[in-house]
């Protein structure tokens, strides 16, 4: 995909001659949608009634205001969701997300504790599904959603064999 | 079941755990009640509420019981709802002796357990003889440090059967040294001027009533309680290392006796507060996973060395870490363009990478530098805020299982990267070179392995 290939020399990528980064679907993007819409759309719907019943111009002012932030919100998301990604490699996964803060986890499958797949309704609709990978440690995460079922279980899978190949105690 | 048959606790627990509901019973009348009901009557009240709670501590007495099967220790209670509770052995990270007064009185003790993954103390066995909870601590020690397979045995042939008691004293804290270290305390400074200002606002107002006078002692009395209580328990300090484990006793009330297996260590913390640096003393607290901050809000249960020199927390230091050198770690401060995020601080953050563990320095006023094994690194992070993106730098954080990470601040974007490939491969090693004892931990169920994790909703 053009995802992935989204420039080796990026600072988001590191190591790019060795790690081969999967990109995530771009039906994410309309999950975060329509999560996105729904959320502006219970500020906006409140406020242009507000408006238009009483025409007052601080209401028009915050209207406008979170009409913006929505529309800069929609471009921010078509680049987040380009942002996401995970490689898997040898010994450990890698997840890499966000745009203004980035984060890359890097977690080796020996640590692994236990593997959720979870997919919530909207997730459901579009034919997708979240893998996160928990370790002992609270802070790690290593969440990878927008995976095709199909890819999820086979990550699971993998995941969990590689898991009980090299498990151990703490 | 098991080859061994159920154990109860000591025949005198409910008197214990009814001597300490006498106090609670009353505080909860409180003197209100004494002044309205009379002496006598109120004595009466007190009498029939601790017999229904002995009672109710023999009822719960008898039917608890403990035994060890397996790799396991299964604790019963409960009449009405009945709980039965296995703890795997594997998963121990540390067993903890308390006895508090009464109990040392009567020669009684108690048994916490810590396991990883639980947010409390698990099995708090009151009440056992001293002896038993010796005899009982050292088998479930014995049990969790035994390797699963012989073949592992055979890669560690220097584990001798693990003998009972102390072993070898490592180190001995002067109970001098820990009052000067609690005097040394921003709480104990405070304590002057606090005096001072009460004095000079009744010298210079008279009608500052009593009461006002009264409340603020007790306020000094609160800010001094932790120095004080700290003093009380680190009393008597003694640490000592027997068969790769570390035993701490301490306290003067309450008496702790904790055996924390070296291998089971996630973390050392050395600090340097302030106030202590004209004695050039530091302070060494210890990271172990599943260790509970204890109900009396006194979380300070992980500590390795109350107060110490340099030379006795190099000792200290040395044994939990084997080969680690307080001094001779070379901090490498983060690039000289991050000096406006810390603008005092920048040269005192450093990391330092050596062949054992990760150290990272944090602190203008307070030092600390925070240790960490590779083998202990259950994952690495590499986070970039949008600030440190203009400065092209970024944090890289070791995550252990004791929730506390090492963050290894504003590194440059180039060596953080470096840094993590390091800190993952040095993990990798170190967890191959020693595996970690002790069987696998069965993972947590997932969904249901057989049905795709989502169906069509068509």
């Amino acid at each position: 995909m053009d995802i992935a290939a989204a420039g080796p020399t990026s600072p988001l990528e590191p190591w790019p001659d060795t790690v081969d980064w999967q990109p995530v679907s771009r039906d994410l993007i309309w999950v975060e949608l329509i999560r996105w819409g729904m959320a502006a759309l219970s500020m906006l719907l409140p406020l242009g009634i507000l408006w238009a019943v009483f025409g007052v111009w601080p209401l028009g002012l915050a209207f406008v205001a979170v009409l913006v932030l929505m529309l800069w919100r929609v471009w921010t998301i078509f680049r987040a969701v380009r942002a996401w990604g995970y490689a898997e490699r040898d010994h450990d996964l890698l997840v890499r997300h966000g745009l203004l803060v980035r984060r890359l986890s890097i977690v080796p499958y020996a640590r692994m504790q236990f593997v959720d797949v979870s997919a919530g309704p909207l997730e459901r609709a579009f034919n997708l599904a979240t893998v996160q990978l928990h370790t002992a440690a609270a802070a790690s995460d290593a969440k990878v959603p927008g995976l095709r079922p199909a890819e999820a279980s086979r990550l699971r899978d993998r995941l969990t064999a590689l898991g009980e190949d090299r498990a151990e105690g703490l | 079941m098991g080859e061994e048959p159920r154990r109860r606790l000591h025949p005198l627990s409910p008197l214990l755990h009814g001597a300490k509901a006498l106090v609670v019973i009353v505080v909860a009348l409180s003197w209100q009640t004494l002044r309205e009901v009379g002496l006598g009557f109120f004595a009466l009240m007190v009498l029939v509420v601790v017999i229904g709670a002995v009672i109710m501590s023999v009822v719960s007495w008898y039917n608890t019981g403990y035994h060890v099967v397996g790799h396991e220790l299964r604790v019963y209670e409960g009449l009405l709802w009945r709980r039965t509770r296995a703890i795997p052995l594997e998963r121990l990270q540390s067993v903890e002796v308390v006895r508090p007064l009464l109990a040392q009185l009567t020669g009684l003790a108690e048994l916490r357990l810590e396991v990883v993954g639980g947010g409390k103390t698990e099995a708090p066995l009151a009440y056992l003889s001293v002896a038993d909870a010796a005899a009982l601590r050292d088998r479930l020690l014995a049990i969790a440090g035994r390797a699963p397979a012989a073949a592992e045995d055979a890669a560690t042939p220097l584990a001798p059967p693990r003998v009972p008691g102390d072993g070898p004293l490592l180190l001995a804290v002067r109970n001098r040294d820990l009052v000067i270290s609690q005097l040394l305390t921003p709480q104990a400074m405070f304590l002057p001027i606090g005096v001072a200002f009460v004095v000079v606002q009744f010298g210079f107002d008279p009608s500052w009533s009593f009461i006002g006078v009264a409340s603020t002692l007790t306020a000094i009395a609160g800010v001094l309680l932790q120095p004080v209580r700290r003093v009380l328990s680190d009393w008597n300090f003694r640490l000592s290392h027997a068969d790769r484990a570390m035993r701490l006793r301490f306290g003067l009330v309450e008496t702790r006796s904790q055996t924390v297996p070296v291998d089971r260590v996630q973390g050392v913390t050395a600090t340097w507060p302030l106030l202590w640096r004209g004695h050039g003393w530091l302070r060494l607290t210890l990271d172990v996973a599943g260790m509970a901050g204890q109900e009396n809000g006194n979380n300070e249960t992980d500590r390795l060395l109350p107060v110490g020199t340099a030379a006795e927390a190099e000792r200290v230091a040395g044994t939990v870490l084997p080969g680690v050198t307080l001094g001779g770690l070379a901090f490498a401060p983060p690039p000289p363009r991050t000096r406006w995020f810390h603008p005092l601080a920048r040269p005192k953050i450093g990391v330092a990478l050596t062949d054992r563990v990760v150290a990272t320095q944090e602190g203008l006023l307070t030092r600390t530098v925070m240790l960490v094994p590779y083998a202990r690194i259950q994952s690495v992070r590499v986070v970039q805020g949008p600030l440190q993106r203009l400065l092209g730098v970024a944090t890289v954080y070791a995550d252990t299982a004791r929730g506390r990470s090492a963050t290894l601040r504003d590194r440059d974007l180039a060596e953080a990267w470096r840094l993590a490939d390091d800190l993952a491969r040095l993990g990798r090693a170190a967890r191959q070179a020693a595996p970690d004892r002790g069987a696998a931990v069965v993972p947590a169920p997932t969904t249901d392995p057989d049905a795709a994790p989502l169906q069509p909703s068509t």
